[in-house]
């Protein structure tokens, strides 16, 4: 449903996608990463119509986005940016009406159909218990939860996130990345997120995009290209791949930087596993790194 | 998904709501400020037959409603030629004011910003003294005040408008646009022949004296020519409060719409200061308190225009009385009181919860 053709986006003199071209599958939860200033946000920010190409189009079911009208995209996409500034003192029931904005008009500020979307939206996000509260209030995965509530009463076929879970704890990143997963399998809804960690992002994504330099280094699923060579390609950076113990997915661990790291008696409980992942990587297909 | 799915219950008006159903008009209000507007438009009534009613000569209020129902009584003079024009212009004057606030300083998200912060009132002071001082027949005044707020109004936009009209910008560009026009003001007045002077130094400091029915009429027939975007406008400030980003993933366009808002202040804003002159520190002050009143994230347009029209009717009352029979100009007295109010309500912050 959501492709870009030719794709060029630079500030000033500064080009950081050039000449993008990308398919995202529909019902699907795709996760863009890469390093930092690869151009993961400005892709994301490009698609959902934020940014401004310089060159190229991104498409929506084949239209150029740029020539529908802002509120009929809005009706089909979703878009929750980095850090959305709250309103002072407006309440979670407030602010999720607001997604509600582009079915409404001045004249016709509210519907029925506005009212049973805000409260689907509420459960879906687990928000509902919060209606009356002022969002200022609120912890930050809460407050998160509440903005990807106001998404999700726009009622769209697809929703896009910027860094969803940057400035959330571990328990709240999960909650949020759990979210997002249900939407996808039980609402078919087309997800697609930039996340900063590895592992979350092959824990989660349907389809995983890993980015440098403003380009698509390599697409898939996670448990295909998720891979030592990738992510030393990627971040620069030696690591091993094994199986995530609890759901099997590819499970990056970054590969001994210093020796001390790995001092007295932990070294034996560590080294054991290492060992053990390394020799699962060679076996599962490309060789671990040297250094270990 | 399809909103009416199954579990959810159907309700008509989003929550702590009531659903306001006129023709096919569907407004969402909440409880709060209709209940304040109700109890500004009683207070506002009350302060306009006390208005009537004090003075010399005082005239009992059953006389003063005897004589607006056109009942004839021996103070037909005082009441209705003398008195009501000027209440009506403060009235009038007033709500222009507070809507121009509301609408500026929720564009600025800036609870300062108001028509003298970003320069309107010396784009119409300059050009207001400049036609006191130069000669010009009286009636050109406040033209020529409009022209001079609206032109100075126009850099402000122009200026702010490169990078979106985002806020910040929008506000530095009309400070100082403001003390250019101000130091140009100073530059006029004092090579200006004393006398010519001194009428500049009125007219800037803002008095409803000797003025009434005309200009009450210049500023009603403006606020009715804005009234159907000023129904949008109320709809529309809502998604001021929300950042650039989330607005446009709403489907707003951020900077059409604030361009929208900002030119519909400003352009009640230079129509009441050309009319009545800098009185504007009710276009300060009206937006907050109204804001704290209804408690909303954002000022409300119908209250603002209402505390606006009581401020300016009670100043204009205590002008005239006060110090009796020496009359201050009302644009003394809203400084005097609205300042330190205002300043009682910064000191007391707000409440941020952690």
């Amino acid at each position: 449903m959501l492709s870009t053709r030719d794709l060029v986006v630079g500030y000033d003199e500064r080009t950081v996608l050039d000449g993008l071209d990308l398919e995202l599958p529909a019902d699907a939860f795709t996760v863009v990463v890469g390093p930092n200033a690869c151009g993961k946000s400005t892709l994301l920010r490009t698609m959902a119509r934020l940014l401004t190409p310089s060159r190229g189009a991104v498409l929506l079911d084949g239209t150029a986005i740029r020539d529908l009208p802002t509120r009929e995209v809005a009706q089909r996409l979703g878009v929750l940016p980095q850090s959305p500034l709250v309103p002072e003192g407006v309440t979670v029931a407030d602010l999720v009406g607001r997604g509600r904005q582009p079915y409404q008009r001045w004249w016709r500020q509210w519907s029925e159909r506005d009212s049973a979307a805000v409260d689907e939206a509420m459960e879906l996000a687990d928000v509902a218990g919060l209606a009356d509260r002022p969002v200022d209030t609120l912890s930050g995965g809460q407050r998160q939860r509440v903005w990807i509530a106001m998404t999700l009463a726009q009622d769209t076929e697809a929703l896009l996130l910027d860094e969803p879970t940057t400035f959330l704890d571990l328990a709240h990143q999960v909650e949020v990345l759990d979210l997002l997963h249900r939407l996808r399998a039980e609402r078919g809804r087309t997800v697609v997120a930039v996340l900063h960690d590895l592992n979350q992002a092959a824990r989660y994504a349907d389809h995983l995009i890993a980015m440098r330099s403003g380009r698509v280094v390599a697409a898939g699923p996670p448990r295909e290209i998720l891979t030592v060579e990738l992510v030393r390609d990627v971040f620069g950076l030696d690591c091993v791949v094994v199986p995530c113990p609890v759901t099997g997915a590819p499970l990056v661990v970054p590969a001994l930087t210093s020796p001390s790291l790995a001092a007295s008696s932990v070294t034996s409980s560590l080294a054991a596993p290492a060992r053990a992942a390394s020799s699962i990587t060679s076996s599962a297909g490309p060789p671990a790194n040297g250094t270990l | 998904m399809s909103a009416l799915a199954t579990g959810t219950r159907a309700r008509s008006a989003p929550p702590g709501r009531t659903l306001l159903r006129l023709g096919p008009l569907r407004v969402p209000v909440r409880r709060r400020p209709v209940l304040v507007a109700a109890a500004l438009t009683g207070l506002l009534v009350a302060a306009g037959v006390l208005s009537l009613s004090l003075g010399t000569p005082y005239v009992a209020p059953t006389d003063v409603l005897r004589a607006l129902s056109g009942a004839g009584t021996p103070y037909d003079l005082v009441v209705l030629d003398l008195r009501l024009p000027r209440l009506v212009l403060a009235a009038v004057a007033g709500a222009a004011f507070g809507i121009a606030g509301t609408l500026i300083q929720s564009v600025a998200r800036n609870p300062l910003a108001s028509p003298d912060v970003i320069g309107i009132t010396q784009g119409a002071g300059l050009a207001a003294t400049i036609a006191l001082t130069g000669g010009a027949a009286a009636v050109l005044v406040a033209p020529a005040a409009l022209l001079g707020g609206l032109a100075a109004a126009a850099l402000v936009l122009a200026l702010g408008a490169r990078h979106g009209l985002a806020a910040q910008r929008f506000v530095l560009a009309g400070v100082a646009v403001a003390f250019a026009l101000r130091a140009l003001i100073e530059v006029v007045l004092m090579t200006a022949d004393p006398i010519d002077g001194m009428r500049a130094q009125i007219w800037l400091v803002g008095t409803l004296a000797g003025k009434g029915w005309t200009e009450a009429a210049w500023i009603a027939v403006t606020l009715l020519a804005l009234l159907p975007v000023l129904l949008w406008a109320g709809w529309a400030l809502n998604s001021t409060a929300l950042d650039d980003d989330t607005a446009r993933g709403i489907g707003v366009r951020p900077v059409a719409r604030r361009i929208g808002l900002a030119g519909t202040g400003v352009l009640a804003a230079a129509m009441v200061t050309a009319q009545v002159g800098a009185v504007d520190f009710v276009s300060l002050v009206a937006p907050q308190l109204a804001r704290r009143l209804v408690r909303a994230e954002r000022p409300p347009l119908l209250c603002s225009a209402l505390l606006g029209a009581l401020l300016l009717v009670l100043a204009d009352l205590a002008g005239r009385r006060l110090l009796a029979p020496t009359q201050l100009p009302a644009g003394v007295l809203t400084a005097a009181i609205g300042g330190p109010y205002l300043i009682f309500l910064l000191l007391r912050g707000r409440r941020r919860p952690s």
